[in-house]
């Protein structure tokens, strides 16, 4: 019988001292609890559940050989050229994070999915967390009922008509969010289904996120159904149920597949790493002695091939990593053709 | 005729034999159908040496049963099927940094620049799912890309199967069998490639080579 794997001490280390950046903005930026919504209590459970289990698994993944090479490499590519890379983040965000062309370039459809749901769970990030954690409340402005001013913290901001379209779109602003979401889930619900290359590799956590997305949406839109149309019937076992979704739905997060949420700006890095790279010389094929890649990548490879339990080294000299993509196939075919007495 | 369908307790295999290949690029077209990735082949179908001869060969995934493209992966991106079917890096993972493809010892994985990620060969998934054989071994007329049972390769080819190869000092045990004569065969050494002797024996007729 294995013995359960512990847990991580560094991770569980790193995932605490989040926990407590995460309690003192919220106890500091609530204005010491005043603007502090008990009812929203379950909903910081769920927050601080997430937040640990994030920032715990981060640690982890960054400890893997490969992960903390590239992470460093990274960074180094990033610094060795501090200036210009700052300059090219804002580009890159937007290119990269934001608008995620290489979706649309696999697929309109399901590009048209993704940025539904990655705008929706933004829009409602933004509104659900500082609302959580105190940091915005609204007050109506002097004895005028139709007026309200937005708080951050203890800081008014601006104020809005509650009757203007400005105004609908605050107080509407997770519904209109939680329509977002539901668009691009059922547009990948549709693929999921249909497309039967979709079906053969699906994993179980496709369907789950996809349930949870859901879930967290149509809960949350009842509410809106239940006061506006409704008079409220249904409120407090509709408001439980769409509690039980989120804070569900949030302790998913770090364990399923919409962590990639935080391992993609990864893909930063790799950009800054690739563009120094391009920058230093070129390792060449130890068969056909042709430019390949980049030496420093190559190098970096060889150092963390060890690490992960692997011994590419050749007797005599040389490793086999040093073979170019296409020799390392031609090796293979002339080896086995060895074997069998030659072609044909 | 309806092509094989296969069983779980048949537990067919997936076997190439490059020193068979024709070039027809049957296996390159066909690859284009799968459904994992339709419209682009995972296939490489490479020219030996083509100033000294016409003789090609295909390369699929070999679906290592300790791959290294998955242990170099930064993203932990590439996974493994319980059935040992190495699969194409997860999409809303893979952030493209091309240390699969540098690492991986055959050869294999592609960086899709267009897309930002690796993608390579996942043995047809959708179709090995439901028992019929990998797109590229169902339409290959000689063979180098074959698909069935233990029996029926005993039956209908000669030769004996092997999953084992040597790179440097590592060895690779891999899903995907390949085919040598030797009746006792120890793991197949990618740099034991007698250079230049095939070109001159390439039947293996000369004593001694």
């Amino acid at each position: 019988m294995t013995r359960a794997r512990s847990l991580d001490r560094r991770g569980v280390t790193w995932g605490l001292i989040a926990v407590a950046v995460f309690l003192a903005l919220t106890f500091f930026g609530s204005d010491r609890l005043v603007w502090f919504d008990a009812a929203l209590v379950g909903y910081l459970f769920g927050t601080l559940f997430a937040v640990f289990g994030i920032i715990y698994r981060y640690a982890v993944w960054l400890r893997r050989p490969p992960t903390m090479m590239l992470n460093r490499r990274g960074w180094d590519a990033f610094r060795a050229n501090a200036g210009r890379n700052l300059v090219a983040l804002p580009s890159l965000v937007a290119t990269q994070l934001l608008a995620q062309g290489f979706i649309r370039r696999r697929s309109t459809a399901r590009w048209i999915a993704h940025q539904l749901v990655f705008w929706g769970c933004i829009l409602a990030a933004l509104v659900t967390f500082p609302l959580t954690m105190g940091l915005l409340h609204f007050e109506s402005v002097g004895q005028q009922g139709d007026r309200y001013r937005v708080f951050l913290s203890r800081f008014g901001t601006i104020d809005f008509d509650a009757e203007s379209i400005f105004g609908w779109l605050m107080f509407h602003a997770l519904d209109v969010a939680a329509v977002l979401v539901l668009g691009g889930v059922f547009i990948f619900l549709r693929r999921r289904l249909r497309d039967p290359g979709a079906l053969a590799v699906e994993r179980s956590g496709d369907f789950l996120a996809l349930a949870g997305l859901f879930a967290v949406s149509v809960t949350g839109l009842f509410l809106t159904v239940s006061s506006l149309w409704l008079d409220g019937r249904f409120y407090s076992a509709l408001n439980t149920l769409h509690a039980l979704t989120v804070v569900l739905g949030l302790m998913y997060i770090p364990f399923g597949k919409l962590f990639h949420i935080f391992q993609r700006p990864g893909n930063l890095g790799v950009a800054y790493y690739k563009a120094a790279n391009e920058q230093g010389p070129a390792a060449t094929c130890r068969r056909c002695g042709e430019p390949f890649a980049s030496a420093q990548q190559i190098a970096d490879l060889q150092t963390v091939l060890p690490q992960v339990g692997f011994d590419y080294g050749i007797d005599g000299g040389g490793n086999y990593q040093d073979t170019c993509p296409r020799c390392r196939r031609a090796s293979v075919t002339l080896a086995q053709s060895v074997r069998v007495g030659g072609f044909g | 005729m309806r092509p094989p369908r296969y069983g779980v307790d048949d537990s067919p295999i997936f076997v190439i034999d490059q020193s068979r290949c024709i070039g027809c690029e049957a296996c390159v077209q066909a690859c284009e159908e799968c459904g994992t990735h339709r419209g682009r082949s995972m296939i490489h179908l490479d020219r030996i040496d083509r100033a000294a001869t016409t003789q090609t060969a295909p390369m699929i995934c070999m679906h290592c049963e300790d791959p290294t493209c998955a242990q170099v992966c930064p993203a932990d991106a590439i996974k493994q099927t319980e059935g040992g079917v190495v699969q194409s890096a997860l999409k809303p993972r893979c952030i493209g940094c091309s240390n699969c493809v540098l690492a991986c010892p055959f050869g294999v994985p592609k960086y899709v620049a267009e897309f930002d990620q690796m993608m390579k060969c996942d043995m047809c998934q959708d179709r090995t799912a439901e028992g019929y054989a990998p797109m590229c071994a169902s339409v290959c007329p000689s063979e180098a890309l074959w698909y069935g049972t233990v029996d029926e390769f005993t039956e209908r080819r000669r030769g004996t199967l092997l999953d084992a190869w040597l790179f440097g000092r590592q060895q690779v045990r891999t899903k995907v069998f390949t085919v040598v004569d030797d009746v006792s065969p120890g793991p197949l050494d990618a740099l034991s490639t007698g250079t230049g002797t095939w070109l001159d024996d390439p039947f293996g007729l000369e004593e001694g080579t």
